[in-house]
């Protein structure tokens, strides 16, 4: 598909690239999730919903 | 049979390269569209400002009946990550980057903490103030879920500011700056005003929900917001790229020490720190003082601020104009600062029988210097910092900037208080504490000037070398009155 042997198909990204990409997926996963769990541990204090 | 792998992938390979987050090519010209949706990202740190400074302010002391010193500490928090901004700033110019970008990573990451601190605040307020079976819960919990809170929304608006703001730099030509920063300081201030008419028209009825709704609105319109603001805004670039990876490092001390060691460089991070100082206390005292010493109803001194934001406003429209034909932003930051000087005058003498025109106009004086001021200040900044340093030499300016105008409001308040807590303090007329104050921003102002009286005139000698030599070429020239200035 490419004659750059380093790109990655099909994006034409560079191995390199594709990784940085997929870094900035992977620390807002990991951001997002975080925030996630201590809001619901935050409103599980305030009104529980686990009896 | 079909073949779904090869069709599924020419899907993704006929995906136009317009749907991604960042441009191909890094255009000369950049249209004022394009800036205006850059300092979107304004708009969302203006509505944090509002959120912490004002909006949760009353409601953890009024509505969640959170003790004031708490609060203050709390508010305070952010403050204490301004001298970081530095350090972002050196980050995002000596950033590695595959996809060749510098700046848009920052500010992705400081929305992702901005968001996040605004997502987990209202359950943290309500924890803190012990709603629901909340009571039951330890201490620490509500402590340092809100502490974390703040510090995330502190970091987060650090990180964009300073970062968008080096985008920006990035984006235009030096001449184009002081429009550009006009547009900056423009939008924080709309986005200030709007959302402070938005939360309260939201909070007037207050319920525990409500607070949760209005936290996690803002919450969704910053990472709205950002996006949109810095899609597209930074070129995907293989050269820069492949120059992040081969170009030498420089330690942060050493950058920092190369920052300082220009012309004037520190004497004009003191008059920033000074005349903040002075401009910023009066944000906080201007409507109690009209509300205490002048006998102003809420509803008065409500159009009070919109005033000073007025006159902030046109001192903004002056020196984006005075600026963009050529002046040099040291004489107008000194005249901001010397308008300041009568504008508190007038504030102090409005006690002594000037009464509420006096008072209307030293409002007005004192936004028109503190505009004139900052956008003055801000732009000597821009120009004064290399390519390769423009982050860094943006994150000193926040850093002192936002130091200095923290400390300013928090001083404006102990001073206050301990006149007032002072013995025999009963007698004395309302106004005493506050034009303690006031006297004291004179002061401040007054020492600003005096330092940049040297910077004037050296620019001012800068200047004339540069109609004397008018053959040299041009470029050449514009180094020169950026170093001088």
């Amino acid at each position: 598909m490419s004659d750059d042997p380093d790109k990655v198909w099909p994006t034409g990204l560079t191995l390199h690239e594709a990784e940085e990409v997929h870094s900035y997926l992977i620390d807002g996963t990991r951001v997002f999730g975080a925030i996630a769990l201590i809001a619901h541990m935050l409103v599980a204090a305030s009104t529980p919903w686990l009896g | 049979m079909f073949d779904y792998r090869t069709f599924a992938l020419r899907k993704l390979v006929s995906i136009a390269p317009r749907y991604l987050p960042f441009a191909d090519v890094a255009t000369d010209d950049v249209p004022l569209s394009r800036l205006l949706r850059l300092s979107l990202f304004q708009v969302t740190v203006g509505m944090a400002i509002v959120l912490l400074v004002g909006t949760l302010n009353r409601v953890m002391i009024v509505e969640l009946a959170v003790p004031a010193t708490l609060v203050a500490v709390m508010l305070a928090l952010p403050v204490v990550f301004a001298p970081l901004r530095m350090l972002v700033g050196f980050k995002s110019d000596t950033h590695v980057s595959a996809l060749g970008l510098r700046r848009v990573p920052y500010i992705w990451k400081g929305t992702l903490y901005q968001f996040g601190g605004f997502a987990i605040m209202p359950f943290a307020l309500l924890v803190l103030s012990g709603y629901g079976e909340a009571v039951d819960a330890p201490r620490w919990m509500g402590l340092s879920s809100a502490a974390l809170a703040f510090l995330l929304v502190g970091a987060g608006v650090h990180m964009v500011q300073t970062v968008g703001l080096a985008l920006a730099t990035d984006l235009v030509k030096e001449a184009d700056q002081p429009k550009v920063v006009g547009l900056m300081y423009v939008m924080l201030l709309f986005g200030m005003v709007i959302s402070a008419l938005v939360f309260g028209a939201l909070l007037t009825n207050y319920t525990p929900g409500r607070l949760i709704q209005v936290i996690q609105g803002a919450a969704v319109i910053t990472v709205s917001l950002n996006l949109f603001a810095m899609w597209k805004q930074e070129a995907r670039d293989r050269t820069r790229a492949q120059q992040m990876q081969v170009r030498p490092r420089p330690a942060f001390r050493e950058a920092y020490v190369k920052l300082l060691d220009q012309p004037g460089k520190m004497r004009l991070l003191v008059v920033i720190a000074l005349g903040t100082f002075g401009f910023g206390a009066a944000d906080v005292l201007l409507e109690p003082y009209g509300g205490q010493a002048l006998g102003f109803s809420v509803a008065e001194t409500t159009r009070l601020t919109a005033l000073l934001a007025g006159g902030t406003l046109i001192g903004f429209g002056i020196a984006s104009r005075v600026l963009g034909q050529g002046g040099t932003p040291n004489r107008l930051a000194m005249m901001g600062a010397t308008i300041g000087i009568p504008g508190f005058a007038a504030i102090i003498l409005s006690a002594f029988g000037g009464g509420a025109p006096m008072f209307l106009l030293g409002t007005v004086l004192t936004g028109l210097g503190a505009g004139l001021f900052g956008h003055a200040t801000l732009t000597a900044t821009m120009r004064s910092a290399g390519p390769d340093q423009i982050g860094l030499a943006l994150g000193t300016w926040g850093a002192v900037q936002a130091t200095a105008a923290g400390i300013g409001v928090a001083l404006a308040g102990i001073v206050r208080d301990l006149i007032v807590a002072a013995p025999g303090a009963g007698n004395l007329p309302a106004h005493v504490p506050y034009n303690a104050v006031f006297l004291i921003e004179i002061l401040f102002l007054a020492l600003a000037c005096a330092i940049l009286v040297p910077l004037v005139r050296n620019s001012r000698r800068a200047k004339a070398l540069q109609t004397e030599t008018q053959l040299q070429p041009a470029s050449g020239l514009h180094t020169k009155t950026a170093e001088a200035s």
